[in-house]
């Protein structure tokens, strides 16, 4: 609608013009403007003032980077008074003026600066966290800004302070584009750091950054274990030395190591570890026959560990094998540990029967008080000779041509 | 003639409002529809005049289900919320129903007497009841009930052609057609075509002295007498039928149901599926199968004889898949989308009257002066006393269906999880609910939150749902693979749907969410546990809809209380007379046609005992196949089945009682076996089907081989077991199993571990996200990433590493491209990978291609789905290049790595080995990841074995992995230029972070196997912990 009166008010000014353009040519500057002034700090009262022949009142059209509006002006003592409103007041920036009137309008910009009183500091800081050797850093962003949130001006000097360890630093910066900025590098050490800022005396909060320890360096691991039997049940701890980076930090807690086991045979077994203070540590069950083991512990593509060797000895030399009821019954043991000792349970012992070089079934069971009973059940295998063999603890036992009835 | 109230009409009434009146409320809420009703009334509540629905699937158009019953419930919630609105409407459809019946007797039997004894039985019918308390099928009881009260309004205007009752007739209808669309229908079919037939035989009996004298000649001239009516009716009735709902009809057109038949209990073979036989017809029935030969007697008398036709095809087509003719008569497609029990409801609803007359002419009429006579007077009482002892055990056999075997979970309190919804906007990300049964209808009523699920499958639009015959992804277990399937899509690339939480209400579903890379948030105070997908986006506020006309939603919103209005101006006066006999009115025409109770048939006398006595022999058959079958301890199979049944479904006591007492084994030291043992097996499988082969059958032994399967969440699992039988006693009993005997050396372990805690919002502020407490994204290396084709299935392979000192929680999403660079197929990784990583650590990951994940679904999705098994997908344009984003979040849960292996003997075919459980948690399932390598140890392949069973702390679980088969593997890519992490380039990260890498470092550690593909071989362990300390 408004488009419309517009176009219509400039078609008639047009047309109008073309009759009386031989008078009008000193009635131009029917408003002048009586206001000298075009700087002003933000939120201030500003009025502009304009001197008016005609007794006419045309709107002030003026607008900012926020948006745009009309103000309707007010006579006093035969002046225009244009009140700017408050929202465009107080936001920092340039206001470009336009004066509606119909003939040839004058118009003019205004420049509102920020109050140099700092208000609130808005500050960003990022990543909160870095690794500690030099060449990560953070980066502090701080906007100091007036009591309407308007960036203070150009060149505004703000204090970026920062905390760590012993280190306490302050260094000046300055406003550029609004903002005012800082890399913080890393030092050698991990630990905690604690940033903070001020300008024209106003101080922002504290702010926190980690730096954490860099990619670990080698380290040596270490076994413990009750004794060197392979009893099956006992459990043998590896533990790392400290682990630390290259400038000698302990890595974060939690860091994952790996710790492969080469056996005798060749085949590699694994367990792992996190690590709490440095030190991972893994657990492995011993071997339930002789064993000899490399160890080695890795942080995967970054640091390894020597090599450790450890032996296992066998703590069963022999046991016995018991048939009873038709041979159906096979009872094995007393398997017996290092002192005599009945093993504890849960030991593998694994029955095959086969018949003619060909595997009928394989039955694995675990020791009970020192011994496992294996049923050869009447209806699965019937009444012929098979052959029986028996493993355990690494041994073996085979009984050929053993007959079921 | 004073005329006074039906005293059979009122105490139908009183009983049927106190009856179901009170039933309702503890029945309504645990049926199958009424809570999607609710839904729906929810909806019309919110927005009356529309359609869009966005809580369900991705948005759906309730114009896909006629208004009237849920405006209704809509409106009345205003008054006292919705629950009051849904009982307030069932209670009018109780009363509906009484009095429908009563009026369409009286049209039958013209005879006020018998149809009052037609509403007193309906008060109690099984159809009627199965259909309220069970099923709780609201617009279809009112579209019926409105149907019966039309049908007299149609029979006058046929033969009266007065056009008020054309009017009223039609406006009745109308209320049909906006409370249901499928009974108008079918109704003008089945009730309204047989009533037409009446008519005929009315007027043609008019012209003629007797019945008999009825020729088809009389009936033709009837006919073209009545033609006028009957197509003026007809044509009426038709624009009724569409113009009340035309927006339905053009929603109806524009999106056709394209989807795969979800299968319904009324197809099945009601003999071999005796269950779905027991619920779609001999409930419905009920005490009318006695009566059947009564029934199609009467209804085959020449007046009646298209109520007959009609009433044969009803009762064919209600059997089923049990004979082929339903299929034949409707055609393959009809017969997958029709749920067929309706059909047995219609029938059983068109016999009320002819039950009335049963009723009446055994209690006061000539069948009991017949009977008397015949067997007199003790017998007569015997017969009756057998017919109301068997209708009231039909009645509470019905009413206690659900209390014995319960159709929906147990209530589950709604409130903790709308606040949790409601909370720190957790409504702006989708939700899944699963174990909820129909109960998730309610709480999509009382949240604002969107699901991607639903509980209206003709509404659904995603192809991953329309294309898997299942309902609803809440109860995807029950449909067994294709259900597990379908939901594993949507756990895996939650992304696309904005899928972030899900409240599980069945531990079943566990183990498919944690390797799916979901973790647990917290148990809500109703026991309901929440899990959460980290790196999943929030919903746009602007979702897209499918707009239709703005006419169409105004009709929509109006037309059909404007019919309620309507059929209420024009009926109640009628209702008003015969309510309160203001004045005396004319008997209606139809009380010409008056049936003659005076002389009971001794034929059909005779046949009702015959039908009676074979009907009864049927069913005790049947009782005593059932025993047989059900009797644990007659039989070998008979013992191993139940067994087995019994450990499905956890009943530890009666899979207790099948043990042999011999052995001696207490139910305590049974149980504390039971406790010991978990595992995917034990703790999250389902009993699919078992087959026993009894290999060695003594009088007093056996030994059987029992194949079972077994459905889990994460695959599919057969196993063979060997197991023995004895008999003692006369009785078979198993034998039991062994126990692992393994001993950790100490009582006492002490354990030292890093755990993670995330604030959240430090500050307790609504802001959206406050950003001092958003945490940095861990930073992650991919190590080496590589396109491969296997046996024609294509992935994405390749090892991770966290780089960063926090544990990540790891989201891998791979797409493919051809040449031209045109994307062909996006998918996440699944469980080829540890989704947690502790810093440092690595994983081996795999990113399948599945069928969802092509940009053409039709084609690729297979047509059963095995979780495990992968379809390869053909299509013309080859994968050749790869895009791979990972992302990071910080995560603390599920960081459990203390499992070890311990020891390994390979094979040429298989590996065994041993787990070692080093921690303090016990492992549910264990999972191994196995990389393939070459003689040079390049990565080939990535592949995955669950542990069956779970490892308690400090034990061992041994393990058998087989080695692939020979395979045709094709590196097609191994460019790593593509590879993003958290948005930047993968290797600018690795260049800062680890600039020194030593590469390939633990090659040096790689298993060595003999193949002749593969070279090395890795395993690498992730745990899933079922009871978290």
């Amino acid at each position: 609608m408004i488009n419309k009166y517009t176009y219509i008010l400039l078609l008639t000014s047009v047309l109008l013009s073309s009759f009386t353009s031989g008078q009008n040519q000193n009635s131009t500057s029917d408003f002048e403007l009586l206001t000298t002034k075009t700087q002003f700090e933000a939120g201030s009262h500003i009025v502009l003032k304009f001197t008016d022949s005609d007794a006419e009142k045309p709107l002030l059209y003026c607008s900012n980077s926020f948006g745009s509006t009309v103000v309707v002006p007010s006579m006093e003592n035969n002046k225009l008074h244009y009140k700017i409103p408050a929202s465009i007041a107080s936001k920092k920036g340039m206001v470009n003026w336009k004066l509606l009137n119909n003939e040839a309008s004058i118009s003019g910009q205004l420049k509102i600066v920020s109050k140099q009183e700092v208000a609130t500091m808005e500050t960003y800081i990022g990543p909160p966290s870095i690794e500690a050797g030099g060449t990560d850093y953070t980066m502090l962003v701080v906007i100091p800004t007036d009591s309407l949130d308007n960036p203070l001006a150009e060149n505004t000097l703000v204090n970026a302070k920062h905390q760590f360890l012993s280190n306490q630093k302050n260094e000046d910066i300055f406003t550029k584009n609004l903002i005012a900025f800082k890399n913080i590098y890393s030092q050698l050490e991990s630990g905690r750091m604690l940033v903070s800022s001020e300008s024209l005396n106003t101080n922002s909060k504290e702010f926190t950054i980690n730096v954490t320890a860099a990619i670990p360096t080698d380290f040596t691991i270490s076994a413990k274990r009750p004794h060197d039997y392979a009893d099956g049940n006992q459990i043998t701890t590896f533990t790392t030395s400290i682990i630390k980076d290259k400038l000698e930090n302990v890595v974060s807690d939690g860091t994952f190591v790996n710790f492969f086991i080469t056996n005798k045979k060749g085949n590699i077994l694994r367990t792992s570890g996190t690590t709490i203070s440095g030190v991972a540590t893994a657990r492995m069950i011993h071997p339930d026959y002789e064993e000899d083991w490399s160890v080695k512990a890795y942080v995967d593509g970054m640091a390894e560990s020597n090599v450790l060797s450890l032996t296992y000895k066998q703590v069963i030399d022999d046991f016995e094998v018991r048939f009873s009821q038709n041979n159906r019954d096979v009872t094995v043991g007393p398997l017996q540990s290092f002192m005599n000792q009945m093993i504890p349970d849960g030991l593998q012992v694994k029955l095959t029967i086969s018949k003619d070089n060909l595997q009928l079934e394989t039955y694995s069971k675990t020791s009970y008080n020192g011994y496992v009973q294996f049923i050869l059940k009447s209806d699965i295998f019937i009444n012929d000779s098979y052959k029986i063999s028996i493993k355990t603890a690494g041994l073996e036992k085979t009984f050929e041509n053993t007959k079921l009835w | 003639m004073k005329e006074s109230s039906n005293k059979y009409l009122i105490t139908a009434l009183l009983l049927g409002l106190a009856f179901h009146g009170t039933s309702i409320f503890f029945t309504l809420e645990t049926t199958y529809d009424a809570l999607i009703h609710l839904f729906f009334a929810d909806h019309y509540s919110n927005s009356w005049f529309e359609p869009w629905n966005y809580k369900w699937y991705t948005g759906f158009t309730v114009m896909s289900y006629p208004p009237l019953v849920h405006q209704s419930i809509a409106l009345l919630s205003l008054i006292g919320g919705l629950k009051f609105g849904l009982f307030a409407v069932a209670l009018i459809s109780i009363v509906l129903f009484i009095t429908g019946v009563y009026r369409f007797s009286l049209l039958i039997t013209s005879n006020r007497t018998v149809a009052g004894y037609a509403a007193v039985l309906a008060v109690f019918s099984s159809s009627f009841l199965e259909t309220l308390h069970i099923f709780g099928q609201l617009p279809s009881i009112i579209g019926i009930s409105v149907l019966m009260h039309a049908l007299p309004e149609i029979y006058l205007w046929l033969k009266t052609g007065k056009y008020w009752y054309l009017a009223t007739s039609l406006s009745l209808i109308a209320v049909t057609v906006t409370s249901h669309h499928v009974t108008p229908i079918f109704g003008m079919v089945f009730f309204i075509f047989p009533l037409i037939g009446m008519v005929i035989m009315d007027v043609s009996r008019e012209q003629v002295n007797s019945m008999k004298e009825v020729t088809f000649r009389v009936f033709l001239n009837s006919f073209f007498k009545l033609f006028k009516r009957i197509i003026s009716f007809g044509m009426l009735s038709l624009v009724i039928i569409i113009g009340c709902i035309l927006p339905y009809w053009i929603n109806s057109k524009n999106n056709p149901i394209t989807q795969v038949p979800i299968p319904h209990g009324s197809r099945d073979n009601f003999l071999e599926i005796t269950s779905s036989g027991l619920v779609f017809f001999l409930i419905p029935w009920g005490v009318l199968l006695i009566l059947l030969p009564y029934i199609f007697y009467r209804y085959y008398s020449k007046r009646y004889i298209f109520f007959g036709l009609s009433i044969t095809i009803l009762t064919v087509l209600g059997t089923g898949g049990t004979t082929p003719i339903p299929r034949m008569v409707l055609g393959e497609t009809a017969f997958n989308i029709l749920t067929l029990d309706r059909f047995t409801l219609w029938a059983s609803v068109m016999s009320l009257p002819i039950l009335g007359e049963f009723a009446f002419r055994l209690v006061h009429g000539d069948l009991k002066v017949l009977i008397q006579n015949k067997f007199g007077a003790v017998y007569h009482r015997i017969i009756g006393g057998i017919l109301a002892a068997l209708f009231v055990f039909m009645t509470i056999f019905t009413m206690s269906l659900s209390y014995f075997r319960p159709s929906q979970p147990q209530k589950i309190k709604m409130v903790p999880i709308v606040n949790f919804l409601n909370q720190d906007d957790h409504d702006k990300w989708r939700f899944l609910t699963l174990g909820f049964g129909d109960q998730m209808a309610w709480l999509s009523a009382q949240t604002n939150a969107l699901t991607v699920d639903g509980n209206y499958h003709s509404a659904r639009r995603l192809p991953e749902l329309t294309t898997r015959p299942i309902e609803r992804l809440e109860n995807s277990k029950f449909k067994g693979v294709a259900g597990i399937g379908s939901l594993q899509q949507f756990l895996t690339t939650p992304e696309k749907y904005n899928l972030k939480y899900i409240f599980s209400n069945d531990k079943f579903y566990d183990p498919i969410l944690y390797f799916c890379g979901w973790q647990r948030l917290r148990q809500l105070e109703n026991g309901i546990m929440v899990w959460e997908r980290l790196n999943v986006p929030p919903l746009s506020s602007i979702l897209p809809k499918d707009d239709v006309a703005k006419w169409l939603k105004v009709l929509w919103g109006t037309i059909p209380f404007l019919t309620i209005l309507i059929a209420f101006i024009l009926n109640v006066q009628m209702l008003l007379v015969n309510a309160l006999k203001t004045r005396i009115k004319k008997a209606p025409v139809y009380f010409n046609f008056k049936n003659d109770y005076s002389k009971f048939s001794r034929g059909l006398l005779r046949t009702t005992h015959f039908w009676s006595i074979l009907v009864a022999g049927i069913m005790v058959y049947g009782i005593y196949l059932f025993y047989i079958k059900n009797d644990s301890h007659r039989s070998p199979e008979n013992a191993i089945m139940a067994y087995y049944d019994a450990l499905d479904f956890k009943q530890f006591e009666k899979a207790h009682k099948l043990i042999n007492p011999e052995s001696k084994i207490s139910i305590a030291q049974y149980m504390l076996e039971i406790s010991v043992t978990d595992g995917l097996l034990s703790s999250y499988a389902k009993l699919d089907a078992i087959y026993t082969d009894i290999t060695n059958h003594s009088d007093s032994t056996a030994s059987a081989k029992v194949i079972t399967n077994w459905i889990t969440p994460l695959e599919k699992i057969e196993k063979t077991e060997f197991k023995r039988a004895v008999k003692q006693n006369g009785k078979w009993y198993l034998e039991p199993d062994e126990l692992k005997n393994d001993l950790p050396p100490d009582q006492l372990y002490a354990d030292n571990s890093t755990s993670y805690f995330n604030q959240g919002r430090r500050r307790i502020t609504t802001e959206q996200t406050h950003h001092e407490d958003v945490l940095k994204q861990p930073v992650l290396e991919v190590l080496s990433s590589k396109l491969v084709k296997y046996n024609n299935h294509y992935a994405i392979i390749g090892e991770i590493q966290n780089i960063d000192n926090v544990p990540a929680d790891v989201v891998l999403k791979g797409t493919l491209y051809n040449d031209a660079n045109k994307l062909l197929a996006t998918y996440n990784a699944k469980y080829h990978v540890k989704h947690k990583l502790m810093p440092k650590e690595t994983s081996s990951f795999k990113i399948n291609f599945e069928g969802v994940a092509w940009s053409k679904t039709e084609d690729s999705i297979p047509k059963t789905f095995n979780p495990d098994e992968f379809t390869p997908v053909e299509f013309e344009e080859q994968p050749t290049k790869f895009n791979l984003q990972v992302d990071g979040n910080v995560s603390g849960s599920d960081l459990y790595k203390n499992i070890v292996v311990s020891d390994i003997d390979i094979k040429n075919e298989s590996i065994n080995g041993n787990l070692f459980n080093s921690g303090l948690e016990e492992i549910t399932i264990p999972q191994l990841l196995v990389t393939y390598y070459n003689e040079d140890k390049t990565m080939l392949w990535v592949d995955h074995l669950f542990i069956k069973e779970g490892v308690r702390q400090q034990r061992k679980q041994d393990f058998e992995y087989e080695i692939l088969k020979n395979g045709e593997l094709n590196i097609i890519n191994s460019d790593m230029k593509n590879i993003f992490v958290n948005g930047l380039p993968n290797e600018d990260i690795s260049n800062k972070i680890v600039p020194n890498r030593i590469e390939n470092h633990t090659n040096s550690e790689l298993q060595k196997i003999n193949h002749p593909d593969f070279g090395f071989i890795k395993f690498e362990t992730n745990t899933y912990i079922g009871n978290p300390n």
